[in-house]
């Protein structure tokens, strides 16, 4: 018989928890394997809480996008929020961000919004 | 002996999360251990990472996914170099699965272990009810599912998805007319090979009628070329091209498989404006997507972006032409050794 090392509500869908599975016959047990591979802690330091009230938006070429963006930037400066004008552009939607880029942005003492579907 | 502990070791693995959606083979230490032993590697060896997600895949990960999806031991060459596949940076593992574009990892196997194993690569051979395709090709999307989604941080967008996501292997047949699939990849033809892509589902395409290869090879390329393939606006992915031996009877009359590919390349093309006109290229048009109003358009940027596989059934004149993801660029392809 399975044992979990921790009861927990059923199917966990897109969040399975990192749990240890043992299963038990009538005289031993055995682990089971966790399949699933876990991120290690994140090296990288993100500031969650801007320091200025300024939005900068990065389109990254999906379709759509840059439209979706731009009124997103009218609505927010109706708003009177400050947006920065220029949209900066990643080039490829299914690739990482170059390292440069991502050094850049993370100077940003604003909001940076990113990674819109179509 | 099944024991009714087992199905409840199953059903556990299914609420732990540890399942794709259908029942797996609990993934027991004795069983991984074993199927570490046919791959070659230590249980913690590294054999890939995903460094966008901080993620270092080690073998037993992909050992106990093996055994889950439900590969013979007998498997672990042809295992190791899949993992090694999935987890090159150039397939983009991570990308596949979240996409909207829906992606499944399509595997396709070439060469001597064809038969080895006994994959099918007769009647449905893209969809064959056979333990060598129905495991390989469950246990490179089990991969995909598991590793590809920051270890459940990260959710999967596919607008529609489709049903080769639980299970996608090829598997091509021992004689071809134009040469095994991988020395298409610049490996030698003796060899045995996996090659992986990210593709979207298979068209089917019919003709019964034509008995020229290039009317076959018109009808495959009009494929290509439908409104609602996603390669026009940025035409990044490529396509693999289906060719079952009643097709290829006729085409390999005609056409060597670089003739045939330098057809397709030139006739398979459809008008910018009018594909415009209907929303499929971006207005203004993306730099990089290289449009050329007036013009007649390829949905492929270069020739090499166009494979061909000889296999399925005899006694129908069918094939089949399978688009390839556009968010990544690669396929890559893996001498089994």
């Amino acid at each position: 018989m399975a044992q979990t090392s921790q009861k927990g509500p059923g199917n966990t869908g897109n969040n399975p928890p990192a749990k240890q599975l043992t299963s038990c016959g009538d005289v031993s047990c055995e682990l089971l394997v966790d399949p699933i591979p876990r991120p290690t802690p994140d090296p990288i330091k993100v500031t969650l809480k801007p320091r200025m009230a300024r939005v900068t938006f990065v389109d990254h070429h999906k379709p759509n996008s840059k439209v979706i963006m731009g009124y997103a930037q009218s609505i927010l400066r109706e708003r009177g929020i400050e947006v920065r004008d220029e949209i900066v552009i990643k080039e490829d939607a299914s690739t990482r961000m170059p390292e440069a880029m991502l050094q850049s942005l993370s100077g940003e003492g604003g909001l940076v919004l990113c990674g819109i579907s179509d | 002996m099944t024991t009714y502990a087992t199905i409840e070791d199953i059903e556990n693995c299914m609420d732990n999360g540890w399942t794709d959606g259908l029942p797996v083979i609990p993934p027991y230490g004795s069983l991984v251990d074993v199927m570490l032993d046919a791959m070659g590697w230590q249980a913690h060896d590294i054999v890939g990472e995903i460094a966008s997600q901080n993620i270092v895949v080690r073998a037993e990960k992909a050992a106990a996914t093996a055994v889950m999806a439900g590969c013979k031991p007998e498997y672990g060459a042809l295992l190791r170099a899949l993992t090694e596949g999935l987890l090159d940076p150039l397939l983009n593992l991570s990308g596949a699965e979240v996409t909207t574009g829906g992606a499944a990892i399509l595997v396709i196997v070439s060469g001597p272990v064809v038969e080895q194993h006994g994959f099918e690569h007769g009647p449905n051979a893209l969809g064959a009810n056979c333990r060598a395709n129905a495991t390989v090709g469950r246990f490179a999307q089990m991969m995909r599912y598991f590793c590809g989604r920051g270890g459940g941080v990260l959710q999967s967008h596919g607008t529609v998805g489709h049903p080769g996501r639980l299970s996608f292997c090829i598997a091509e047949h021992p004689q071809t007319e134009w040469g095994p699939y991988h020395t298409q990849y610049g490996l030698p033809a003796e060899a045995s090979a996996v090659s992986l892509m990210s593709t979207e589902g298979p068209n089917s395409v019919n003709n019964h009628y034509g008995d020229t290869g290039a009317q076959i090879l018109d009808t495959i390329g009009d494929c290509l070329c439908h409104y609602g393939q996603t390669a026009w606006y940025y035409r990044s992915g490529g396509f693999v091209v289906v060719i079952p031996p009643d097709h290829m009877a006729l085409v390999a009359k005609d056409f060597n498989r670089d003739q045939a590919r330098e057809y397709i390349f030139e006739n398979a093309r459809r008008q910018t404006d009018l594909l415009a006109e209907v929303g499929r290229i971006a207005n203004p048009p993306i730099a990089f997507a290289e449009v050329e109003p007036g013009a007649l358009r390829s949905p492929l940027k270069n020739r090499e972006q166009l494979t061909f596989i000889e296999c399925g059934g005899t006694g129908g004149r069918f094939s089949a032409v399978i688009p390839r993801w556009v968010g990544s660029t690669n396929a890559v392809c893996k001498q089994i050794v």
